[in-house]
């Protein structure tokens, strides 16, 4: 009588997040003006991110990254004022088609950005490239079919791990114990570190030579995993982990017989509020990310600078900086496009972008999967003033394909 | 050493996160096993513990006992909203009430999310009990021993007082017979305020002393009702014995199990619950006396 209750309130939930998506599409205004926009009269510039529902902690750097540029830069893209129509994915996946329909047929956008879970990217782009309009996405990046019209500001799943895999074959003497998730963003980061490390000649300490992976999100308790990591005689660990999977790893790893075996990771295991909620345990992590708050650079400095005066001089986190870079992206191609101003013509304009000056380097656009080719830092979790940051300690490997 | 000191620290964690389980899914088997309230808002009184003693402790003793304090409160607060808006359905069987506890559950967890914001929230303990001890060689965290001690003691209190002392008594027989129990002079909207607000002070120090363990975050209150129920359903509603050595046989089968098998880790904890179903099942059928009626089954 137990079991059949969890899948009811489960589903509830979906509805009640279906419904307030559709009550959010419902509300916002939509007094904007047609895509054809001429001279600097205003465009509309959808954005889609989690403001509910199971990734609203992750929704709002989507947000707010895209919103400084905005604010840094007199409100303008391309020397339009711009009208920013922000929708709620919830969710996500086909809880989102009804928010990005509303801002394609009735509110006439140029371009959608954003987006922060997968299946949400799965359920827009077919609409928007359908439709003609570029989605510059700023969170995961599943595999899509058609690519012409999606623009990737973040990452493939692999890079992470294809970055630091090269590093550790080289720089640890001895075999690695990889962990990552049950699920497949958790296969997929996972891949991208086990095959650049073996190829370069590294060993994994793990059972059978394969990753584990951990029930997700179910795990709570990594203790025993730690013990099998310690018995085995690894010299090293390398692990994905986000969220509250991430904060329980790395404090169980903090307080165990593992806690002398170096912990590497991606980025995202210390990035923002997990690193807060880690606290002391996270000290001495390294990770592998391609955004590091103290890279030095004019362009880095005006972000961070920007971002600390707005945000209790918080250091901004890397979701931010790829929602900045969406804003920036868009800013140039509107610029190129013209007075021949549509969703086709900005889309073209993306596409035929060279390099692009970011707080993270310059890096640019694959032809080919349309996702950044960049560099990837190390970085070190250290003390840095009064708090707990990630501070770039060199450099990885350029990828991209 | 040998294959049997790599499972020393998995069985010793066994025993602390089992206790856990057991502190977490006690209120729920009080007042669900005892009371006849399916309370599907428990693990939201748990992540409500857990959120005010992070929020009230700031690494002194002081402020971790009156995060304690305030947990327990804030719980019992909660458990008095629970009472007030389950006692019209008490007659109605379990299917309303679990669907206003629902309701309550889902109206708690935005509250919390509003207040506290999505993020995992930081939990800071005072610095004697955050670092490690050595035990036969290895390190092992301070404050899941000081958990084993705490909860062991939560745990012979709670038999104490449900099996030995007068009020114990009377909740007891408010379940084999709620009219006997109003003819002999106590209200029966008091009995079930009472319980009502026991199982959520159990709830909200559940939170407050698990929070270092499992933080409060919003997906708390899922995680602690999904396995509050395992702990229940295996070890009977209501008995306290019962739930005591299923959550100590869950936590070994989390740890102990996934280091035998790390890859049947995902199936091991509810495929055992099923053959554990299936056996009283059959031994149920068999000897036809023992119904595992929800109200009647206690300590």
């Amino acid at each position: 009588m137990f079991s059949s209750r969890v899948p009811a309130r489960l589903r509830a939930v979906l509805a009640v997040g279906a419904v307030t998506a559709l009550a959010a599409a419902g509300c916002s205004s939509s007094t904007s003006s047609k895509s054809a926009a001429k001279g600097d009269s205003p465009i509309t510039i959808g954005l889609i991110t989690a403001l509910t529902g199971s990734n609203k902690a992750l929704g709002p750097d989507h947000l707010n990254g895209f919103q400084l540029y905005l604010d840094t830069h007199g409100d303008k893209l391309g020397g339009h004022t711009v009208k920013l129509d922000v929708g709620d994915e919830a969710n996500g996946g086909a809880a989102a088609v009804p928010v990005a329909k509303k801002m394609i047929e009735q509110d006439h956008v140029l371009a959608i950005a954003g987006i922060v879970a997968t299946p949400t990217i799965q359920a827009v782009v077919p609409i928007a490239t359908a439709a003609g309009v570029p989605v510059v996405n700023t969170g995961g990046r599943p595999t899509v079919k058609d690519v012409s019209h999606l623009w990737t500001m973040s990452f493939m799943s692999t890079d992470p791990g294809g970055a630091m895999g090269p590093y550790l074959a080289q720089n640890v003497q001895g075999s690695v114990y990889a962990f990552g998730p049950d699920y497949q963003g958790g296969y997929d980061q996972l891949r991208g570190f086990t095959d650049s490390y073996t190829k370069a000649g590294g060993k994994l300490a793990n059972d059978g030579g394969k990753p584990t992976f951990t029930p997700f999100p179910t795990t709570d308790d990594f203790t025993p995993y730690l013990a099998k990591v310690k018995a085995s005689g690894a010299k090293a660990i390398y692990c994905f982990y986000t969220g509250t999977n991430a904060i329980a790893f790395v404090k169980a790893w903090a307080q165990s017989d593992a806690k002398d075996i170096p912990l590497y990771a991606a980025g995202f295991i210390t990035e923002g509020a997990t690193l807060k909620a880690e606290g002391p345990a996270a000290n001495g992590i390294t990770t592998s990310m391609n955004y590091s708050p103290d890279i030095s650079s004019a362009a880095n400095r005006a972000f961070v600078s920007a971002w600390g005066q707005k945000y209790n001089g918080e250091a901004p986190p890397a979701t931010a900086m790829y929602s900045w870079d969406a804003a920036s992206v868009l800013d140039q191609a509107i610029a190129k496009a013209g007075s021949n101003l549509t969703p086709e013509t900005i889309n073209a304009a993306i596409k035929a972008m060279g390099q692009i000056d970011s707080p993270r380097g310059t890096w640019q656009l694959s032809a080919d999967t349309h996702v950044p080719v960049q560099k990837w830092y190390l970085r070190k979790v250290e003390m840095d003033g009064t708090a707990l940051a990630n501070v770039k300690i060199g450099d990885l490997a350029t990828i991209g394909s | 050493m040998g294959t049997l000191d790599t499972y020393f620290v998995p069985a010793l964690d066994g025993v602390a996160w089992g206790l856990l389980l057991f502190v977490a899914a006690a209120g729920l088997t009080l007042l669900f096993g005892i009371g006849g309230v399916l309370n599907i808002a428990h693990g939201t009184l748990f992540a409500l513990g857990g959120y005010l003693a992070a929020t009230v402790s700031d690494g002194s003793w002081s402020t971790a006992i009156l995060g304690m304090v305030v947990a327990t409160v804030g719980g019992t607060l909660g458990g008095a909203v629970l009472a007030a808006g389950t006692l019209p359905l008490a007659e109605r069987g379990h299917l309303p009430q679990a669907l206003l506890t629902f309701g309550l559950a889902l109206v708690g967890g935005d509250i919390l999310s509003t207040i506290y914001g999505g993020d995992p929230h930081p939990v800071v303990i005072p610095s004697s009990v955050s670092g490690t001890m050595h035990i036969f060689g290895h390190v092992y965290p301070t404050y899941r021993l000081m958990f084993i001690v705490v909860a062991s003691v939560l745990a012979l209190a709670g038999t104490y007082v449900l099996g030995r002392t007068r009020a114990g008594a009377l909740l007891r027989a408010a379940a084999d017979d709620r009219d006997m129990v109003g003819a002999m002079g106590y209200a029966p909207w008091r009995v079930h305020a009472a319980l009502c607000g026991a199982a959520g002070a159990l709830a909200g120090l559940a939170g407050g002393l698990g929070a270092p363990i499992i933080g409060p975050a919003p997906d708390a209150a899922d995680k602690v009702l999904m396995l509050s129920m395992v702990v229940i359903v295996l070890g009977r509603p209501g008995s306290v014995a019962g739930a005591f050595f299923a959550a100590i046989a869950v936590g070994e089968i989390e740890t102990v199990g996934v280091t035998i098998s790390s890859n049947w880790a995902p199936y091991l904890l509810f495929g055992l619950m099923a053959l554990a179903l299936v056996g009283r099942t059959f031994r149920g059928s068999a000897d036809s006396a023992g119904a595992a009626g929800v109200a009647g089954a206690h300590a």
